[in-house]
């Protein structure tokens, strides 16, 4: 009785585990990252998708020979007397699982590398170059067309939105000029570190009208939560007339304060 | 041959742990040494885990103010280099300077002095750590400390970091002079017949942690001698106007081979425990040392898949992806060689096995999103979330930390002499168990809706369900743990006798009396397998063995 009650937990807690695994893998009940909407977000998302589909066969092969061990073998089950064979090792199988799961990284590595290839190189057709500058604690977004937002960090979650037009690649170059900082938007791609000392590139292109939230990924001192990041995103026309607005704002009133 | 003789108990040497404190102080045994190294790990488990317990208050909910995020920032860094430097390591050296010397029919380990030493330097390196909390706040900046954050121009207010750098200095000599030790113990000292070919798999496991170690622990204590040179006489190594990303590369190339010296040990205990309970020998004894030295040489050539999002090359970034990758091949093997072992077995679930299959369900669950991480693309998602939160602790709660509780219920009756009792062991690992995935399964969600980690607060509303369960989880944890603290101080003092060989295990240490005498072994048993006691169990030798032998033979 006892046996079958520790039996039947392991198999309830396990199912749960393959289920919550799962469901986060699959993008079902719990969500995998926000809906990317720049490409290079989608193809993070797509090559997810792509390492999860062996992930989650390992997983439930192993947990399911494990779970069948625990059951089977368990020596209140088998009959008096049971003495197991005494095996050592068994060549072909050895190698089998050395084989076999060589393949399965190194095919996990090709297709990861072709993304790399893919998404992360400098960009060289984007003529639109805003440079993320980080600091403690907060962001400034300098335009090419000559004005700076600044961006200071607050908990209460209404940080100065970082506007991009819509329809167009833009070149991200980051900055670090105190600790490190990381740019990090999950609906819109990974995360990038802004180091002093040299300056980091990333880019995103946004076809939909929206905002989305982001957050300083890198421990900057006590500010670090504070570091929020709003991305909103406008279409040509409102795009243009923003940014009218802003070079008018920072005629007027000056530079305020060179970073 | 008088059948009813029986040995007397040195008296210095009795079961109970209160011995007169100088001994304690001056001892060169390897066996006190290595119970105070444990005594000394679970003492930080226990602070680093209240640490952790204020953290998770602190997130339980949106806004909250439990603690300042300057007090917060200090607790991520003292929790976490409490748990890695002065629990996992510390304990795994503890119970390999327990075990290894019988283990291999050793009387002691080979520089007995320099083990005294070695194991005084972790109190004053704790010390020094726990120093900077009254010197204006200790390390605020993760137990990896990045540069530029150490340094002076961000730190000016205290001298917590400075406590840090000289507590990792002084822990880093400790650590190779233990791990200088354990190899000249192992390659000098071992049994007649004890060849290299029948060395348990614990000590080979701890001759790869120690290469390791030796390797690694000098770059470390060099990047905290330049913090040092930076913060104190003012060069510019890592600062802002230096290149603070070296920093990182001299970290890492410590901090991962760490992962696997906080791993290797249990993997050993792994290896030892599932054969002696499953009544099969271990399964690919060849192979799954060659899968510990490949761990130990690719464990040394990843160090830069923690740094993928700081702008390198993405070629140099593909060869860390490819080294990452591989490493799960030797685990792999360790993994299925595990599973053939048992598989056809009759295996006794006694509480070691449980935490052994604990251990390898949660295990694999941290393996599988290491690939996740190793894949540079999607890294740069996960990367410094609380997704590696869940990780990291799938691989060092649910890998390390469950090994070291199979491993004290496994050895704890050849050190105490008397058995951990098992209905409050069997509470121990479920509560322990359910209160672990409770807390870290979640937790890979939280990190991809795009939670960072190390942050003090949130606003966002839509975490905070998941972080209440989390939380609540985690006083399961304690909870755990504090039934676990119980059952070790009862059964000291009156658990069960053991007798000397309580499991019908495999290796020398059951072969001597629990707890072992000064010089572990009356005469040290012939050695003809990797199995040496159950050899002499089933050729019958065994009875004769534990009778004192008048004229001692030296083989």
């Amino acid at each position: 009785m006892r046996v079958t009650l520790r039996a039947a937990l392991w198999t309830f807690g396990l199912v749960l585990a393959a289920l919550l695994v799962s469901s986060c893998g699959i993008g079902g009940l719990s969500p995998i990252f926000p809906t990317p909407v720049s490409p290079n977000g989608k193809d993070i998302y797509d090559t997810y998708i792509g390492i999860s589909v062996p992930a989650i066969i390992i997983f439930i092969g192993v947990e399911a020979s494990l779970l069948w061990v625990v059951i089977k073998y368990r020596r209140s089950r088998l009959p008096a007397g049971y003495v197991p064979p005494q095996i050592h090792g068994n060549n072909r199988l050895e190698i089998a699982w050395t084989i076999a799961p060589l393949i399965v990284v190194l095919s996990i590595v090709v297709y990861s590398f072709a993304e790399l290839q893919k998404d992360f190189q400098p960009v060289s057709a984007s003529n639109y170059t805003i440079v993320v500058s980080g600091h403690q604690f907060g962001w400034n977004y300098t335009y090419p067309e000559g004005f700076t937002i600044h961006s200071e960090g607050t908990l209460a979650g209404d940080v100065t939105p970082f506007v991009v037009p819509t329809h167009r690649l833009i070149r991200l170059e980051f900055q670090g000029t105190d600790v490190i900082h990381s740019w990090w938007v999950p609906a819109i791609s990974g995360k990038t570190d802004a180091v002093p000392g040299y300056d980091n590139f990333s880019w995103l292109k946004i076809d939909t009208v929206g905002k989305w939230r982001g957050e300083c990924a890198e421990l900057c001192g006590v500010g670090h939560a504070t570091m929020q990041i709003i991305v909103q995103s406008m279409d040509e026309a409102a795009f243009n007339s923003w940014v009218y607005q802003q070079r008018a704002a920072q005629n007027t009133a000056g530079s305020p304060s060179p970073s | 041959m008088a059948a009813t003789h029986v040995l007397p108990r040195p008296k210095a040497y009795d079961d109970t742990f209160w011995k007169p404190i100088t001994l304690w102080l001056t001892t060169t045994d390897h066996k006190l040494i290595g119970i105070m190294y444990m005594v000394t790990g679970v003492l930080s488990f226990v602070i680093g885990g209240i640490f952790a317990l204020v953290i998770r208050l602190q997130l339980s909910q949106p806004n909250l103010k439990v603690v300042d995020p300057e007090t917060y920032n200090q607790l991520i860094s003292a929790h976490g280099v409490t748990m890695i430097f002065f629990f996992v390591t510390i304990f795994l050296t503890g119970i390999a300077n327990y075990m290894v010397p019988i283990m291999i029919g050793a009387r002691d380990m080979a520089f007995p002095r320099v083990n005294l030493l070695g194991f005084w330097l972790v109190p004053v390196s704790i010390i020094l750590y726990y120093s900077g909390f009254f010197t204006g706040g200790a390390l605020n900046a993760g137990w990896t400390g990045y540069a530029p954050l150490t340094e002076k121009a961000y730190q000016s207010h205290s001298l917590g970091v400075d406590f840090w750098a000289m507590s990792i200095i002084v822990w880093a000599i400790s650590g190779i002079m233990a791990s200088t030790n354990f190899l000249t113990t192992i390659v000098a000292l071992r049994a007649p017949g004890m060849k290299l070919t029948r060395l348990p798999l614990f000590v080979w496991a701890q001759i790869s942690t120690s290469i390791l170690l030796l390797v690694v622990g000098a770059p470390l204590a060099a990047a905290m001698i330049l913090v040092e040179f930076d913060r104190q006489l003012g060069t510019q190594f890592f600062t802002t106007q230096g290149r603070p990303v070296l920093y990182q590369h001299l970290f890492w190339f410590f901090g991962h081979p760490e992962v696997y010296i906080m791993i290797l040990p249990g993997f050993g205990m792994i290896s030892e425990i599932i054969p002696v309970f499953a009544r099969k020998p271990i399964f690919g004894y060849m192979s799954m040392v060659a899968a510990l030295f490949g761990i130990v040489f690719l464990s040394m050539t990843v160090w830069a898949h923690h740094m993928f999002t700081v702008g390198m090359n993405t070629y140099v970034e593909g060869f860390f992806m490819l080294m990452t990758m591989l490493i799960a091949v030797p685990t792999g093997i360790k993994f299925f060689n595990w599973i053939a072992t048992a598989w056809w077995g009759s295996i006794e679930f006694t509480v070691p096995m449980k935490f052994v299959f604990g251990f390898l369900a949660t295990f694999l669950i941290g393996g599988i999103t290491g690939v996740y991480l190793a894949s540079v693309p999607v890294d740069t998602q996960l990367h410094q979330s609380y997704y590696v939160v869940a990780h990291l602790h799938y691989v060092l709660f649910g890998g390390s930390v469950f090994t070291i509780f199979a491993g004290i219920y496994y050895w704890f009756p050849k050190i105490t002499g008397r058995l951990l009792n098992r209905t409050l062991g069997e509470w121990n690992f479920w509560t322990l168990f359910i209160g672990f995935n409770g807390t870290f399964l979640i937790m890979h969600t939280l990190g991809l809706e795009g939670m960072p980690r190390r942050i003090a607060t949130y606003t966002n509303e839509a975490w905070a369900a998941t972080n209440l369960i989390i939380t609540m989880s985690s006083f399961l944890i304690a909870f755990s743990v504090l039934l676990f603290l119980i059952n070790v101080v009862r059964s000291w003092n009156g658990g069960e006798i053991a007798g000397d060989d309580p499991w019908q295990a495999n290796t020398l240490e059951w072969a001597t009396t629990s707890p072992p005498p000064p010089y572990n072994f009356e005469r040290v048993p012939p050695v003809r397998s990797f199995m040496p006691l159950r050899d002499l169990r089933e050729s019958g030798e065994l009875e004769a063995e534990t009778q004192p032998t008048p004229v001692p033979t030296h083989a």
